[in-house]
């Protein structure tokens, strides 16, 4: 298993990677979610919707409480970045996931895993990261205008102090990137590779309280991803800071 | 150039997880936070309904529990103006009904008084001419042996006249 994922097969010259039908695989998921939950939603709600509600709800309510009206726009980020994480890490635990092998024609024949979790590609976690910081400093300049928006950055009071200050917080930003995206990336792939050992150890029941252990670090990484963004969303919408 | 393919890191995965996202995001947005929003927003519209509804339920059964309250208060007055009504009528008309009947009693008593004094009066009447018969036989027996029959006349009708005279005073 290598730190990048492997090309299965190219599509009009667009490289289809493990983690790529792993995505595929989650947005299948999300799309049956949505489509299962338009039939079945009602004022009172079934088994789906319960758990579904209690998601949205839960990351709606914790926004209001942090963010107070800037939820709105807050909280149907942070819960895109907890379902589709949540879902990309769980899909990781489906059997045939990194044991389900492919040869593919152009690779010297080396055979390569056909579905590896999408989290442990760093494209997707730099991706989920970018998004994230993005739209967080685009929630700034919306919510606090460019000139308060600019001023984070570059500031000449009490100089040169604050405009040190400037510089540390816009190198915050790549650094927030990088750690947003290689704690996930990490978290996931070390995972991965744990569970691949004990396969490999001892196949029948060894790996299975390792998946426990990964189940939960699947919804921890989900959690901390969206919970951090929230957090980020409101320092740099809130007019105090 | 190195750290990129070491990670695997390629322009075109990168946009394409970036435009997966922001189209995942985007059906998810419009597709399940939007309508659970509106349920939320249902749900939370009709407990609110449902609480205004318990609140006005309340303040009716306050009020119907006042006007109860009322209406019994009233009925206890009216209840004891009845009673009292009643309980003097009821005096009233035992006073009358006892004076009623020592009115009767006493007009029953003078009548049989009247009645008594009247039979005495016949009787003696009766008895006085039971008296005179007898005296008037007696007297003729006494006399037929000592006088002759117009002296025993004359005699008796005088006797007869006297006695007479004596009952009637």
């Amino acid at each position: 298993m290598h730190l990048r994922p492997e090309v299965l097969f190219f599509v009009a010259g667009f490289p289809i990677t493990n983690t790529v039908v792993a995505t595929i695989i989650t947005d299948v998921i999300i799309i049956m979610i949505v489509v299962i939950l338009s039939k079945v939603i009602a004022i009172a709600p079934g088994n789906i919707q319960n758990v579904i509600e209690t998601v949205v709800d839960y990351f709606n309510k914790t926004a209001e409480e942090i963010a107070g009206e800037r939820a709105v726009f807050i909280y149907p980020w942070i819960t895109s970045f907890f379902i589709f994480i949540l879902i990309s890490n769980l899909v990781a635990q489906f059997p045939g996931f990194e044991t389900i092998k492919f040869r593919p024609t152009f690779n010297d024949g080396n055979e390569v895993s056909f579905f590896r979790a999408a989290t442990s590609d760093l494209n997707v976690t730099l991706a989920l990261s970018v998004i994230s910081i993005i739209v967080t400093n685009y929630l700034g300049i919306r919510y606090k205008g460019i000139k308060a928006y600019a001023r984070r950055f570059l500031s000449f009071k009490i100089f040169p102090v604050f405009l040190f200050v400037g510089i540390l917080e816009f190198t915050n930003e790549f650094t927030k990137i990088i750690s947003f995206s290689f704690r996930l990336f990490g978290n996931i792939l070390a995972g991965e590779k744990v569970l691949m050992t004990m396969y490999k150890l001892l196949p029948i029941g060894f790996p299975l309280p390792f998946m426990m252990l990964e189940l939960m670090v699947a919804i921890v990484q989900a959690v901390v991803f969206s919970m951090l963004t929230m957090v980020f969303m409101h320092i740099m919408t809130d007019k105090s800071h | 150039m190195e750290f990129m393919h070491k990670f695997g890191l390629q322009p075109s995965l990168f946009l394409f997880q970036i435009i997966n996202f922001l189209i995942m995001m985007f059906i998810l947005k419009k597709f399940l936070f939007s309508p659970l929003k509106k349920i939320f927003n249902e749900r939370k519209y009709k407990i609110e309904q449902s609480l205004q509804d318990i609140e006005n339920a309340k303040i009716i059964l306050e009020n119907a529990n006042k006007k109860k309250y009322d209406i019994l208060q009233e009925a206890k007055d009216n209840s004891e103006i009845l009673t009292a009504t009643a309980k003097a009528s009821i005096k009233a008309m035992k006073e009358q009904s006892i004076f009623d009947a020592k009115n009767c009693y006493e007009q029953i008593i003078d009548d049989a008084k009247q009645k008594a004094e009247a039979e005495f009066e016949n009787m003696n009447k009766q008895l006085g001419k039971i008296s005179v018969d007898i005296s008037e036989k007696i007297i003729s027996k006494v006399l037929s042996n000592l006088f002759t029959d117009d002296e025993k006349q004359i005699l008796t009708s005088r006797a007869l006249e006297k006695m007479h005279e004596k009952i009637t005073n």
